[in-house]
């Protein structure tokens, strides 16, 4: 049996189960079948549900004459992405803000759950990272192939048509590596964040970890901006006309 | 003065002396194991030249924002993502020798 948090404990006792025996159907079976739930995808579940009442909650205090203060804290996220993402795409951005603030408030979240005592960033393993990376990667090339039908291609092939066979392994493997970078980004400055935590709490066990798990806030603020911010980036560079 | 110097130069020449009892293992070393080793240099290597790389990138936002304060923005931005990139090659080091060590 692996290590479990508590959470992933109670959903494991709950529905464990029955999550071995839908795995079962798919063809998958589980290293454990008592506990097929881990810990990353017991955080997310989480992350999640605390982003849905989040967000009802927000829903339901929306007013026009008189905005309270969680409108308000929510609206300068909006505002400050909006800015970022007029600046890198220009024309036309309104479109991907929603996914952009959604992929933040998620990978915020996540990053963020790893300082509260009794859980763990689930950011910090590495298949949380991939799977955004992934459908960031999936989305943005949604949309390039949306806004530029077969132009699209020309963004792999190079102005050059000679010289497409160089430019085409080129680009294929720059594209795919965005997944890697993405992904690898984010779960080693997580999982390096703990690891240093850590590493100085067995040394100093008073006061000094402190110090890391400020730091450790730091960085998983400015990870969430350059997620968010890369996918802008990709996004713009796939939506542009000429490139 | 002199009686600290003194004092620091019996404590250099007792580790001197003392140097062969470190040395000494139990029996012959049956192989080195050079993995710690391998992971301080290469991490090491990895983080000192991104550091490096991350200074000429603070020199120049510095730089540029003292000679246009106005396009605060645009350097921002361009200082977070090529941040991001310098340190990526870090954490791929880092990933790289955790994964090859910890089984």
């Amino acid at each position: 049996m692996p290590e479990q948090l508590w959470f992933t404990e109670l959903l494991n006792h709950h529905f464990g189960a029955a999550t071995t025996l839908l795995l079962g159907h798919l063809g998958i079976h589980p290293a454990y079948p008592n506990a097929p739930i881990s810990n990353a995808v017991a955080m997310e579940l989480l992350v999640i549900g605390v982003l849905l009442v989040f967000f009802a909650l927000v829903r339901a205090s929306l007013s026009v004459e008189k905005p309270g203060g969680l409108q308000h804290s929510v609206e300068a996220v909006q505002e400050f992405i909006a800015e970022q993402a007029h600046g890198v795409i220009g024309h036309g951005y309104e479109r991907y803000l929603p996914y952009a603030i959604t992929v933040g408030y998620f990978i915020l979240l996540s990053n963020l759950l790893g300082l509260v005592p009794g859980f763990e960033s689930p950011t910090a393993s590495p298949t949380v990272p991939l799977g955004c990376a992934v459908v960031t990667f999936v989305y943005y090339h949604f949309h390039g192939i949306r806004t530029q039908r077969l132009r699209y291609v020309k963004q792999f092939t190079g102005p050059v048509l000679g010289l497409s066979w160089l430019m085409l392994p080129i680009e294929l493997i720059s594209h795919l590596a965005r997944i890697l970078s993405l992904t690898v980004r984010l779960y080693a400055n997580m999982f390096a964040g703990d690891m240093v935590t850590m590493a100085f709490f067995s040394l100093v066990p008073i006061l000094v970890p402190v110090a890391f798990l400020g730091l450790h806030l730091f960085v998983s603020l400015v990870q969430t901006f350059i997620f968010v911010m890369l996918t802008l980036v990709y996004l713009g560079m796939a939506v542009s006309e000429e490139h | 003065m002199t009686k600290k110097l003194a004092f620091l130069f019996l404590m250099m020449a007792i580790l001197m002396i003392a140097s062969p009892v470190y040395a000494q293992s139990g029996g012959a070393p049956a192989s080195t194991n050079w993995g710690p080793i391998g992971i301080g240099i290469g991490m090491g290597l990895a983080a000192g030249l991104a550091g490096l790389g991350q200074g000429k990138v603070a020199a120049s936002v510095a730089e540029a924002l003292a000679r246009n304060p106005g396009a605060r923005p645009g350097i921002q931005l361009a200082l977070f993502i090529g941040l991001a990139f310098i340190e990526s090659l870090v954490l791929f080091t880092f990933v790289l020798l955790f994964i090859r060590t910890v089984k």
